[in-house]
């Protein structure tokens, strides 16, 4: 069976819940049109009726079909995106990470803060930091989308869309072209795609040290 | 009937996911560790000992009961560990600029990390 | 010695409510279970029974505020029929797995549409995957002996489960009967008084049913499910303790007429099993080994016992007084268990079903006989015809 590439994006309850639901199903139509199969869905237990609380949602791309379809967490995610850089502090996003994985944080403060507050950094790979906020400066709100309903307001017009392109830039799952063909704001995808930061680092592979913990 | 009729076998739940009897739990007289909200928050309350008049309206307002206030010391405290940063305090705050708003990630720690969300 | 009289099914479970002294009590009028409540409200009135007695604005009202009692502590009792058994479906999973035992006696009517007043199993077999203990009786007397019993077994602190106490609406709830009712130290001795496990509190605070983690769900139904298989050993020791007490035996879990050398049974519950009884003399008299095993309880369903009751019969009826449309039988709801119970024997019974009573209807004694005569072609040809005959249709 082919890799399936699994991406957890963290966002908070309410208020950021449609900018989180926007970069997964953005990433995943996009997959969709270049041919490949893909899934996006939101974590059910994670209840993002509470403002503010961490959720998650899941978006896996494949060159096959998924047969894993209801296997419902991504318990090893190669890419992890967090929309609001604040729950870097408060809760292991990491987890589950296989060494060499890609970690891309919304936020305007230098990427090397973003280290510190990570205690398992020694599984990433690649830390990106892109200011979404800085460059749209726009978080819709709306919950036409919310609990498997389907979206009536139009994807990408806050910072989901420079969200996606910083993650295009970093991956190269998808190509910006896709997506711009899907988000409304074409102009601040092409924003983040160019603005990135990104960072490689060097993992201990085959080796953990600190608090990472595999499920 | 000489084959033995089969049994009903047994339930063994694993300590770590039982579930206390009736689903009852003791009801909390204090903090509990269980649903720790802290990571929620954005933003956290910041107090100006000057400027704040003790007219206690942060103490009341708060859901989570994170203010904690010591008549015999005069001391009014943040207890950090379920603050939502829903700034109800913040917006109940009369004095000017006694209580504001300030991004958590200035703060190094306060905040209880999880492993996984609840 | 305490006196005999006749008495209906209803005043029987209220007099049985009486006698268990329970402390709290929920009314909504529904037909045929109503004369419990009127009952009850008589004695509360008349100052015979010392028990808050509480007007619900329907079933699930009903239920609810018997829950709350009981999670305070009450020894609490409520009662229905029908739809209305139905209508308060939400609250009974939250209850059982609450644990708080509860009772409610149930005085069957079949299910709308549109009002048929006539009696079915329908509404509380409809009821029976939601964790309750649930058994029928088949006379007055038993109404009353099973309000005792059950609360006996329910309040069990190996049990701890609510308990729904049925009766055939008209038949055994309005057709009076010769009951014997139990002296005051009789049942002070069977019937000790409730002891909650964690009932709510001033003075030691408990929350009861919080949200559990997603983790929990599943340890929680499994916690349930071990309950169960802990309840047949109570059963066994109340029903001995009540024959010791009150000098009624009954079997635990199923009443065996004439069964021992038969070869053709009735698998029968509730009113028109005492027709059966008759009906069996009736075939033996004529030379036809005949039986009746009925079922005391369904929930928890006496699978080994039956396997062991009904394993030697060539073939077996079961009679459905309720309905299960589209179930695997097309018919009713007690045969899917039984063929279950009887699967892992190596040689087992034929068995098919009889659907009679519905709507309240008598089932007769040319019924019966009819029913044996297809059980006896059954054993003839050695093969089940049809998984479902509709008396009269």
């Amino acid at each position: 069976m082919a890799k399936v590439h699994e991406i957890t994006v963290w966002a908070r309850g309410v208020l950021m819940d449609k900018e989180g639901r926007d970069v997964i199903n953005i990433f995943a139509q996009a997959a969709q049109a270049e041919g490949k199969h893909a899934q996006a869905f939101d974590n059910y237990e994670d209840l993002p009726d509470r403002v503010l609380v961490t959720v998650r949602k899941y978006v896996r791309l494949s060159d096959e079909e998924i047969t894993h379809k209801y296997v419902y967490t991504n318990d090893k995610p190669e890419v992890v995106v967090v929309t609001e850089a604040t729950i870097v502090k408060g809760i292991d996003v990491l987890r589950g990470m296989e060494p060499g994985g890609t970690l891309i944080i919304n936020t305007n403060r230098p990427l090397d803060s973003m280290l510190k507050l990570l205690p398992n950094a020694n599984l990433l790979k690649t830390i990106a930091t892109v200011d979404a906020d800085g460059i749209t400066g726009v978080r819709t709100v709306d919950f036409s989308g919310s609990e498997g309903g389907v979206d009536a307001t139009g994807i990408g017009k806050g910072i989901a869309a420079p969200i996606v392109g910083a993650m295009a830039k970093v991956t190269g799952l998808v190509k910006k072209e896709s997506l711009a063909k899907i988000v409304s704001d074409v102009s601040g995808m092409e924003r983040g795609y160019n603005e990135v930061t990104i960072k490689h680092l060097t993992p201990a592979v085959g080796e953990l040290v600190g608090a990472g913990k595999h499920k | 009937m000489a084959k033995a009729l089969p049994g009903y076998g047994t339930i063994v739940v694993p300590k770590d996911r039982e579930v206390p009897f009736g689903a009852v739990t003791p009801a909390p007289v204090g903090t509990q560790k269980l649903f720790q909200t802290s990571n929620w928050r954005v933003v956290r309350p910041v107090r100006d000992e000057e400027k704040c008049t003790r007219c206690l309206q942060c103490y009341l307002a708060c859901p989570d009961a994170c203010w904690v206030y010591k008549e015999e010391d005069d001391r009014l405290e943040w207890v950090g560990d379920f603050c939502k940063g829903c700034q109800v305090c913040i917006q109940q705050c009369p004095e000017d600029g006694a209580l504001v708003a300030a991004p958590e990630l200035d703060f190094e720690g306060g905040v209880v990390r999880l492993d996984k969300p609840f | 010695m305490a006196k005999e009289t006749m008495m209906t099914g209803c005043r029987a479970a209220a007099e049985g409510a009486k006698a268990a002294e329970v402390e709290v009590i929920c009314s909504y009028p529904i037909r045929p279970y109503t004369a419990i409540m009127m009952e009850l409200a008589k004695m509360v009135a008349n100052g015979e029974l010392d028990a808050e007695f509480i007007h619900g604005e329907g079933e699930h009202a009903q239920v609810s505020v018997v829950l709350g009692a009981s999670a305070a502590g009450a020894r609490a009792f409520t009662g229905s029929s029908g739809v209305g058994v139905t209508y308060a479906m939400e609250v009974y999973s939250p209850m059982a797995g609450g644990r708080y035992p509860v009772q409610m006696s149930i005085a069957d009517r079949t299910l709308d549409p549109p009002g048929d007043f006539g009696s079915e199993h329908t509404d509380a077999m409809s009821t029976r995957d939601q964790g309750w203990l649930l058994g029928w009786a088949s006379s007055p007397q038993e109404v009353y002996d099973n309000t005792l019993m059950s609360y006996r077994i329910g309040e069990d602190h190996r049990v701890m489960l609510p308990q729904m106490v049925c009766q055939d609406g008209y038949f055994i709830s309005h057709i009076p009967d010769k009951v014997t009712l139990g002296e005051a130290s009789q049942v002070k001795e069977f019937l000790p008084p409730y002891n909650p496990i964690h009932p709510l509190s001033t003075t030691n605070p408990v929350s009861h049913g919080p949200q559990i983690r997603p983790d929990q769900g599943a340890p929680m139904d499994a916690m349930r499910a071990q309950t169960f298989l802990a309840v047949p050993k109570v059963i066994e020791e109340a029903t001995a303790d009540f024959a010791r007490i009150f000098g009624r035996k009954y079997d635990p879990f199923v009443e065996q007429y004439k069964l021992a050398d038969a070869e053709i049974a009735f698998f029968i519950q509730g009113a028109h099993a005492n027709t059966a009884k008759a009906a069996v003399d009736k075939l033996r008299s004529q030379g036809v080994k005949a039986g009746l095993a009925r079922p005391r309880w369904i929930r928890p369903w006496p699978t080994h016992q039956l396997a062991e009751a009904l394993g030697h019969v060539k073939a077996v009826g079961v009679v459905e007084t309720s309905t299960s449309y589209g179930g695997a039988m097309r018919g009713g709801n007690l045969i899917h268990e039984l063929r279950a119970s009887l699967y892992d024997l190596d040689d087992r019974p034929l068995v098919t079903s009889f659907m009679g009573g519905l709507g309240g209807e008598t089932i007769w004694p040319a019924d019966f006989e009819y029913m044996a005569g297809v059980l006896s072609t059954m054993v003839k040809e050695k093969r089940t015809d049809r998984y479902v005959y509709w008396l009269g249709m």
